[in-house]
């Protein structure tokens, strides 16, 4: 397994948990790092959201138990449930993403940290005889993060929520797109079975034109006519065969497998259409709300906000610092002393950073108006394709193929009567069988509609939905 | 034929035997130039003038022996003030070609072909026509010597008899012989869809008395497997060859007591095609055309006659040979039924394991007519609906391979009558059968040997 490297590692096993709320609440929080503050918070988002457990809440679970879990699984075989379950634990780019709730954590403990006191020493030799050395000894401790830190810890505390909503939308993407790997490979799977068949049916053509030639019935010219489309048909099965591994090997890398976990087979198939489709009223609200995308953008934008207001309460806030000096004349008595410095805000009053700030709270504040925009427009091209999908299995499925299957039963009862030859026998078999390709890939695009639209409205659709079917 | 009776007219000319015929009975030659220059008007026109020194109306039995007509039905008539009044309604009509074959076809009261029309030389004809059809139609007299008025030719002669309209034909039959009708409208659709019928016209006086008289109606369908309606379209490729709109096993035989003199009347209306009737097991003269009697010194011995589409052929014998004699169109493909006449040529291709291989594809696959079509009489699996086998039918030794144009002359000695008597049970001596060893011995015949032939060479 790959794992994510340079990351320092800042864990301490046996840290307290800190209940989320509280965390924020707390003005001076605990000065430690634990392993499930965030993976909680992400493993309950994607639950409510997949119905499956990323098996992270307690933080990253032992690598062993995980490796004995997806043999388990992939030895049953996958079905699409399990693919999205294997995935969330599994896949290699999305462990290094729950790392960076590590990194951001690091850093927010980091933000509720004083900064440390400087000890200084000062010491005087004498030069000539008769004169005595000195010493002098401070303490000084940086004043300033006592005013600042309540404010600075919020902001980090904010960041590091965005940074859980961007890993559990990481977690969600990673689903969907497991999920429509998986439709995929499924639909390759039968793809290739009914190729297959349209390569048994050429080659019947093939061979009866090569007995018909042999028999001096038909000329070179017609058996040479005749005997490509086998050819043809044999050289469209291997690309489909191509096809089918390259999508395996997708779901392979989805899913971090390797050795011997890539033999798995298939546990299900493609689903039939379902009689309902999800319902599409207030389905752009609905999304607003529910997108992780746009929560992140929505958090970073207030965040920006807070950061703004901090500059600008502490532009007069120069280096404070108080210490405490002692030192030793030489003749005279020891003296111990406060010492102060003060950083006097002629010239740098922070303007240039809050101007700074300032360009960045307005420019989150666009990004998430593109966010929003886009994650409309995503809700109605999903859904839209969701609809226009379903026409399409119903068009193959109670139309087209149900007329294939005619032609080919007709074909058959007037082959019987020698009224069609075996040509036009199979040539209505290829038709059928190219029907059954076309219903199975227009079922594979609704499925892959249906899991974009989840998607596009934050991970799952509402309960309930439209009935299209009596 | 030396059994023929010699015509009463000595005339060699057919069309002039007809003439001086009509002038010494309709009542008065106007002068037997004249007639012969323009026989039709001048004839009519006495006729019409003088109805009372027109001959009575024919009466079936008493002036003529009534045509059978296999499968078929004849139209009825009744007399009103001395003229024949006849009703034809054309309109659609589902019709049986054979068992398992229904066609929806357009005919004439209830039937394709229409019903034959029997009428006598001299008879007053008035014959309504009522339009039950979806299109106009019309009818023509088919080599039926009328007013030009009367012809029914669509757009020339009348006009077109629209749907839900009735008309009315008249005219005076001065002449006799084998004639036909049919719509002379839109004659593609019409006539391939069924339009037509034969019109018998007897001899005020037999010339040729016969005992027994059939006439049989000739046609072509295209008929697709599975379809219920002939197709009109179809101008080479027909499927369905019939007499009297009824294919072989469905044709009714034609039966005859051994030793009676036979006429059989063959008119031909298929769309495209002209037919060599042959019958077997006996010689035959060709007596009539639709032009008129052939003078008996220019008939010749057949036992082929090709019937033109548009034509009517007569001819006569005796039957002096008991038996089950086939009589068929000479066109091997106009002895089959429905047949795929695109389908690849299978004769001696050895199928070797492709039956297996297509089970996979096909299941219950099977290779069919590496020997040819004689297998495919009725192989018991399924077929298309409202179809036939392309040849088949139950004979006493085996299945007759057969269809289309096809029926039985049943010759039978001493029968009383004229219904089906059965397939012939003739002296068992005179029935090819499988040799057996002791004749193969004593006439030397080796089967295994190469087989004898005798090349030519240049002497002889």
């Amino acid at each position: 397994m790959n794992h994510p490297s340079g990351v320092p590692s800042l864990r301490r096993r046996g840290g307290v948990a800190v209940p989320w709320l509280a965390l924020a609440a707390t003005a001076i929080g605990c000065a430690s790092v634990s392993p499930e503050r965030g993976h909680d918070q992400v493993a309950a988002l994607v639950a409510q959201r997949t119905g499956h457990k990323t098996r992270w809440e307690k933080g990253p679970p032992d690598a062993e138990a995980i490796a004995r879990w997806v043999r388990m699984l992939t030895a049953a075989g996958l079905t699409g449930d399990r693919v999205v379950e294997i995935a969330l634990v599994n896949n290699p780019d999305l462990q290094s993403v729950y790392e960076e709730l590590g990194v951001s954590q690091a850093d927010m403990v980091q933000a509720g940290l004083l900064r440390n006191p400087s000890f200084g020493a000062d010491l005087g030799f004498r030069v000539r005889s008769g004169e005595n050395s000195e010493l002098r000894l401070s303490l000084v401790q940086d004043f300033l993060d006592l005013f600042v830190l309540p404010q600075r810890k919020q902001i980090a505390q904010q960041q590091f929520e965005a940074d859980t909503l961007r890993v559990a939308d990481r977690a969600l993407e990673t689903a969907t797109e497991a999920e429509k790997d998986f439709l995929a490979a499924q639909a390759a799977v039968e793809l290739v079975a009914f190729r297959r068949t349209v390569v048994a049916a050429s080659e019947g053509a093939f061979a009866l034109a090569q007995r018909q030639f042999d028999a001096g019935n038909i000329s070179e010219l017609e058996r040479a006519t005749q005997q490509p489309t086998h050819e043809q048909a044999a050289l469209d099965l291997a690309r489909d065969e191509m096809s089918l591994l390259e999508a395996r090997e997708r779901i392979n890398r989805r899913l971090g497998l390797w050795g011997e976990t890539t033999s798995w087979a298939f546990a299900d198939t493609l689903p039939p259409l379902p009689a309902v489709d999800p319902a599409v009223d207030q389905l752009e609200m609905f999304a607003l709300q529910r997108r992780l995308d746009v929560a992140v953008a929505r958090r970073q934008a207030a965040l920006l906000a807070k950061a703004v207001e901090l500059a600008r309460s502490t532009r007069l806030l120069g280096r404070l610092e108080v210490g405490v000096d002692a030192h030793q004349d030489p003749n005279g008595p020891r003296v111990i002393g406060p010492n102060l410095v003060i950083e006097l805000p002629l010239f740098d009053q922070r303007q240039a950073v809050i101007a700074r700030l300032e360009a960045q709270k307005r420019q989150q504040e666009r990004h998430l108006l593109a966010v929003s925009i886009d994650a409309r427009s995503e809700v109605r091209v999903a859904s839209a394709r969701v609809r226009v999908s379903r026409q399409a299995v119903l068009r193959y499925r109670d139309g087209l193929l149900p007329l294939r299957q005619t032609v080919l039963q007709q074909t058959l009862l007037q082959y019987n009567g020698m009224l069609a030859g075996l040509y036009q026998l199979l040539a209505a078999k290829q038709g059928e069988a190219d029907a059954r390709r076309g219903y199975l890939e227009s079922l594979r695009d609704y499925w892959s509609a249906r899991a974009d639209l989840a998607r596009a409205v934050g991970g799952s659709l509402p309960e309930g939905g439209h009935h299209h079917e009596p | 034929m030396s059994h023929e009776r010699k015509s009463i007219t000595a005339a060699t000319d057919g069309e002039t035997c007809v003439l001086s015929r009509r002038a010494l009975l309709l009542a008065g030659a106007t002068g037997g130039a004249l007639a012969a220059a323009s026989p039709a008007r001048g004839a009519a026109a006495t006729i019409a003038a003088s109805p009372e020194r027109a001959p009575s109306p024919g009466r079936a039995v008493r002036d003529y022996l009534p045509v059978t007509v296999p499968n078929g039905a004849k139209l009825p008539w009744k007399l009103v003030g001395g003229v024949k009044v006849f009703h034809l309604v054309a309109g659609e009509v589902d019709h049986e070609m054979a068992p398992g074959l229904k066609a929806l076809c357009w005919g004439y009261n209830g039937r394709v072909h229409g019903p034959l029309i029997e009428a006598v030389e001299g008879d007053r004809v008035r014959i309504y026509v009522t339009n039950r059809l979806p299109a106009a139609t019309t009818v023509h007299w088919h080599a039926i010597l009328t007013p030009n008025g009367m012809d029914g030719v669509g757009g020339l002669t009348q006009k077109a008899i629209q749907p839900g309209e009735t008309f009315k034909y008249e005219f005076t039959l001065r002449q006799w012989g084998t004639a036909m009708y049919h719509s002379h409208h839109d004659e593609m659709t019409q006539i391939g869809l069924g339009m037509t019928g034969l019109f018998v016209i007897h001899p005020r006086r037999p010339q040729r008395p016969v005992d027994r008289d059939f006439a049989i109606m000739l046609h072509e369908w295209r008929i697709d497997p599975g379809a219920r309606r002939p197709n009109p379209n179809e101008m080479v490729e027909f499927n369905v060859l019939t007499m009297n709109a009824r294919a072989f096993p469905g044709t009714a035989p034609l039966v005859v007591r051994t030793g009676q003199r036979v006429r059989v009347r063959i008119g031909n209306l298929s769309p495209m095609d002209h037919h060599p009737i042959h019958l077997h097991g006996h010689q035959f003269r060709v007596t009539e055309t639709d032009g008129g009697p052939v003078a008996e010194s220019a008939q010749w011995p057949e036992t082929t006659v090709l019937v033109p589409t548009g034509s009517t052929r007569t001819i006569e014998f005796v039957a002096h040979e008991p038996g089950d004699w086939a009589m068929h169109c000479h066109m091997t493909h106009h002895v089959m039924n429905q047949m795929g006449h695109g389908t690849p040529n299978l004769i001696g291709v050895q199928p070797g394991n492709l039956d297996q291989q297509m089970e996979a594809v096909v299941p219950g696959y099977m290779t069919m007519g590496q020997t040819g079509m004689a297998d495919m009489a009725d192989m018991g699996m399924a077929v298309p609906a409202n179809s036939i086998p392309m040849l088949g039918g139950k004979g006493k030794h085996d299945v007759i391979t057969m269809g289309g144009m096809f029926t039985v002359l049943k010759v039978r000695d001493g029968i009383r009558g004229y219904g089906d008597p059965g397939w012939y049970d003739g002296p068992a001596g005179d029935t090819a059968r499988a040799a057996v060893a002791d004749d193969l011995r004593r006439d030397g015949i080796d089967a295994e040997r190469p087989a004898p032939v005798e090349d030519q060479s240049p002497t002889g």
